[in-house]
């Protein structure tokens, strides 16, 4: 098992490419740490499935737009786990339309979740990292931060911005051994990209070199390479592109 | 007195810290000096003389006071009130 002994924190933590993440960090011996927004029964679901295999994960409700509750939390965690190892940034939302009809609520909910919650967790378990010299943060942006997409202008300005983020800081704790990664998912088979309506799926399809969707495994097992340190160790401020091609 | 010479031990320990982490000598950390506009400190190495505070007494500094770690006597009320508690 190649995450023995290790505590991850993964934010959003209970559908698509969160959840895949959970299941594959618990697989390799990890204690998971998951948050979730809304779905009490279903982080239940997830404990109890993977308890029954012997692994080891806990749902905690918390809303990543809460800066004094994810600091509260995480002094908690820090004295029930004895420290974190790793910081998984997925949590995120999507509410795509055109600008023309882009409320400000659909701006600032998006920012809020997805960029603020990023500033939010790691803001909070920085000083725990720096302290001790290590430290392994994991964001997932999107291809949409990176070429941007259309009907996203809130999105892919998140996931832009988680990116620059991302850069800055690796740059700036890299002394400290701590490592700050970005994976891009493309197109990944989940909730979110089944929202999308049809047409512009079949637009987007031929745009993919490996002509297919992704798989929310596909996603895991790239943060797994990030967050086993004997394979990545010397990889930091890297966005690594999980898009069968999309946007090389 | 033991409990003065606790005390002084507890200084003399504390100054070894300080001058290991910003890579000078023990004389030339005065105990009102500033760490960052007399010595030279920048933030993160505050944060290194409270990891190690942490370490080797045991203790847990708040992230509120992280910002405190500004001077050798400062440092020194910080870990006295911590070992009180």
């Amino acid at each position: 098992m190649k995450l023995q002994d290790k505590v991850a924190v993964v934010t959003g933590g209970t559908r698509g490419i969160g959840r895949a993440m959970v299941e594959a960090l618990a697989r390799e011996g990890a204690q998971v740490l998951f948050t979730y927004a809304h779905n009490d029964l279903l982080a239940g679901q997830i404990e109890s499935e993977l308890r029954e295999q012997g692994l080891k994960a806990k749902g905690f409700k918390i809303d990543v737009r809460d800066f004094e509750k994810i600091n509260q939390w995480k002094e908690e965690i820090l004295i029930e786990f004895g420290g974190v190892d790793i910081l998984i940034n997925n949590a995120g939302i999507a509410k795509d339309k055109a600008l023309m009809m882009m409320s400000r609520e659909d701006w600032d909910e998006v920012i809020d979740t997805n960029l603020n919650g990023l500033f939010n967790f790691t803001r909070a378990f920085i000083v725990h990292f720096l302290k001790k010299k290590e430290g392994n943060i994991i964001n997932i942006s999107s291809v949409s931060g990176l070429i941007g997409l259309p009907r996203q202008v809130n999105y892919s300005a998140s996931k832009g911005g988680m990116i620059s983020f991302s850069k800055a800081l690796a740059k700036e704790v890299a002394p400290y051994n701590i490592r700050v990664n970005v994976i891009c998912p493309g197109f990944i088979d989940t909730d979110m990209t089944r929202k999308l309506r049809e047409e512009y799926v079949r637009q987007m399809m031929p745009l993919i070199p490996l002509g297919r969707f992704g798989t929310v495994e596909e996603v895991a097992r790239t943060a797994l390479f990030l967050a086993d340190e004997t394979v990545s160790h010397y990889i930091t401020g890297q966005v690594i592109r999980v898009d069968g091609g999309l946007t090389m | 007195m033991p409990a003065e010479k606790t005390l002084d031990t507890l200084r003399q320990e504390l100054r070894k810290i300080v001058a290991e982490i910003g890579e000078i000598s023990e004389e030339e950390i005065k105990d009102d000096a500033n760490f960052i506009d007399d010595l030279g400190f920048d933030s993160m190495k505050a944060l290194e003389v409270a990891a190690a505070i942490e370490k080797k007494y045991k203790i847990r500094i708040s992230e509120e006071e992280i910002p405190k770690i500004n001077s050798l006597v400062n440092v020194f009320k910080l870990l006295e009130k911590s070992l009180k508690n």
